[in-house]
């Protein structure tokens, strides 16, 4: 474009035509009023309005333009400076709204007098568009890491990448193996990984200020005993999972330490740019929690334990009774054979041994006993549920004699071992095997048979049923059967039931009652097979 | 011991026990055969040669009480001694009401027994 008043008339024509119409950026000429004198290709195709109907129209008018400022103000600014940049709305001659990225300069005749102002314009509306979509991610990001409940750990694990990096030239392959024969690698990779950014809630659960957070490094939040937490993470990250969590411990900014649940997440490119998102939550009172649930549950188990020892006492103490009166029989036959003139010493050594058996088998029972009895915390490992069968029918023997009840014992070999409590289970066996021959000794029932039959169960887990052949379940009372104090029983408490069901559930297990095809009822317990 | 020395029947399903009875008995100089249930013993046909009967009452089959009325129902007049380890009062009213000669009690005083079997066989 020339300079030259004389020449402003012939702007935008022959003469400039192709060059001013090869230009990708939209340019036009406006007259000291505003009015359009020139108006290239690029500008009809960015507006919409082609330069026949552009030329000689008001250009701000014609293209809706506003700014923050008033425009008079920016026309003035342009006077004085010879040149304006800036951010432009203006509407397309289709409605359109664009953002201008517009840049003015003000032409002068030889007289230096303005004569025309020249706009370049280019279209930044999509980039616009796309930073502010960035702007608001990033607000609401910021807000969210700010706000949450959550102790968030923005972290530079640059120097971690670099270690691993490192091990994998000196040969290293397997991580895990790698990591857990040497903790104090993973002690070092915390000692290298700085903290970037901390949230408030951060500063709240380490009981830290930020300043001391930030920068820092985190190896002091690690509690020996959770190295290998951390070495988890590690190898997670290295073998490309999406994500990593785990409950530990951690430990606050003072040393205590409190339950946690640790989580990170590896997203591609923030790994790549060695920067790590650690999420925080404090397990503390959800622990503690489920400690006093699980105390309360030891308590009323134990309770029911012993108000069933309460129900079984004639059965006790006729087992207890027989070994006794086995002692007292064997004693009174030695004091007869040794006040012969020459004692029977193969005699007396028989009796003697008996004695002691007799003892032994009386000291079990009064154990087996004072195990049910007990008040102790639960004892959960993983056990098989075919021999804690066979020992709770061992502690009904009598009972089951004394009642004329028939067993009939389908025990599946091979089934998984299970993770629970050995004694509360033996209750829960107990106590639906007790339930099932009060049952059919109330009915008065003429076939008396205790079915208990172990199997394995759809997903890996064991299932066990004790069926009897009393009269069933009156259907009303199914749904009702696991409530509290539901009893049908004169003198019940209603809490045997309930309290076999809280068992099971705390060993992740399930139950429930039928009545069998052919009359009798059923009850079916699950249990999952313990991890190995 | 000879054969004319008298046969006690000993009925006990618990083995220690029944081995501790016929240790007894065979201290006492008498003859012993020892059953784990009344039927074995009704087999043995040893009701016909005991000359006194301990037995249990609670047992798998047959029942102590039961084991008399039968013993009764057939003739045989061999006095019985019962004994249990339960305690029910009802126990003793059936027992003694089926003809026992003695009801005992687990764990007996163990010269109460052989008062009551040295009564059996003098009579």
């Amino acid at each position: 474009m020339r300079r030259g008043g004389e020449r402003q008339g012939q702007m935008g024509g022959e003469e400039l035509g192709d060059l001013f119409d090869l230009v990708h950026d939209s340019i036009f000429v406006r007259d000291l009023d505003g009015r359009v004198l020139a108006w290239n290709a690029a500008s009809a195709e960015l507006y919409g309005w082609d330069a026949d109907a552009a030329r000689t129209q008001p250009a701000h008018e014609l293209l809706t333009t506003r700014h923050a400022d008033p425009l008079p103000d920016l026309e003035a600014r342009l006077l004085a400076d010879g040149r304006w940049d800036g951010e432009l709305m203006r509407r397309a001659a289709d409605g359109r709204e664009l953002v201008i990225e517009a840049r003015w300069s003000l032409q002068r005749d030889a007289r230096g007098q303005p004569t025309a102002i020249v706009e370049t314009g280019r279209d930044i509306t999509a980039r616009r568009a796309t930073e502010d979509a960035l702007r608001k991610s990033e607000r609401r990001y910021r807000n969210l890491f700010g706000a949450m409940a959550v102790s968030y750990w923005d972290l530079d694990f640059f120097a971690v990448g670099q270690m691993l990096w490192q091990l994998r030239a000196d040969g290293v392959t397997d991580f895990a193996t790698y990591l857990a024969a040497h903790p104090e690698v993973s002690r070092e990779m915390m000692r290298v990984t700085r903290v970037i950014d901390v949230n408030e809630e951060t500063c709240a659960l380490y009981r830290a200020d930020k300043a001391a957070l930030v920068a820092g490094d985190v190896e002091r939040f690690w509690p020996e005993a959770s190295t290998h937490v951390y070495s988890a993470s590690v190898v997670a990250a290295v073998s490309r999972a999406p994500s990593f969590s785990a409950e530990t411990r951690l430990r606050r900014w003072d040393g205590a330490e409190f339950d946690a649940l640790f989580t990170a997440c590896f997203p591609r490119e923030s790994v790549g740019a060695g920067s790590l998102l650690i999420g925080v939550i404090d397990l503390t009172e959800r622990n503690q929690a489920q400690a006093a649930l699980h105390a309360l549950q030891a308590e009323f188990a134990h309770a029911a334990r012993v108000s069933m020892l309460g129900e079984l006492t004639a059965s006790i103490a006729h087992e207890v009774n027989q070994p006794l009166a086995a002692i007292s029989t064997n004693a009174s036959a030695g004091k007869r054979w040794l006040s012969r003139a020459e004692p029977d010493l193969d005699e007396l050594r028989g009796i003697n041994d008996r004695i002691v058996a007799d003892a032994q088998r009386a000291a079990a029972i009064i154990a087996r006993v004072r195990g049910m009895a007990e008040r102790r915390a639960p004892e959960v490992g993983p056990i098989a549920i075919n021999p804690v069968i066979e020992e709770a029918l061992g502690f009904l023997r009598h009972e089951l004699q004394g009642k004329g009840v028939t067993v009939s014992l389908s025990l599946a070999p091979d089934l998984p071992p299970v993770t629970a409590d050995r004694t509360q289970l033996q209750q829960v066996l107990v106590n639906l095997a007790v339930n099932a021959i009060q049952a059919m000794v109330n009915a008065g029932a003429e076939t008396r048979t205790l079915a208990l039959r172990s199997e394995a169960a759809d997903g890996g887990g064991v299932r066990v049923s004790v069926s009897d052949s009393g009269p069933g379940i009156p259907d009303e009372n199914l749904p009702r059967l696991f409530q509290s104090f539901f009893t049908t029983k004169d003198g019940g408490m209603g809490m045997g039931l309930p309290i076999c069901r809280s068992i099971l559930e705390s060993h992740g297990g399930t139950i429930e009652a039928r009545n069998g095809p052919d009359g009798g009822a059923s009850f079916l317990f699950t249990l999952p097979a313990a991890e190995v | 011991m000879t054969a004319a020395d008298p046969l006690i029947s000993i009925v006990e399903d618990d083995e220690s026990l029944r081995q501790a009875l016929i240790g007894l008995v065979r201290s006492l100089g008498y003859r012993v055969a020892g059953y784990p249930n009344a039927e074995d013993f009704l087999a043995a046909d040893a009701r016909e040669r005991s000359d006194c009967v301990v037995t249990d009452i609670q047992m798998p089959g047959l029942s102590g009480i039961e084991l008399k009325e039968r013993l009764t129902a057939e003739g045989v007049g061999t006095p019985v001694i019962m004994v249990t380890a339960r305690a029910e009062p009802a126990l003793k009213d059936r027992a003694l009401a089926s003809g026992a000669f003695c009801f005992l009690k687990k764990p007996f005083e163990v010269d109460a027994l052989i008062e009551c079997l040295e009564r059996a066989l003098a009579a």
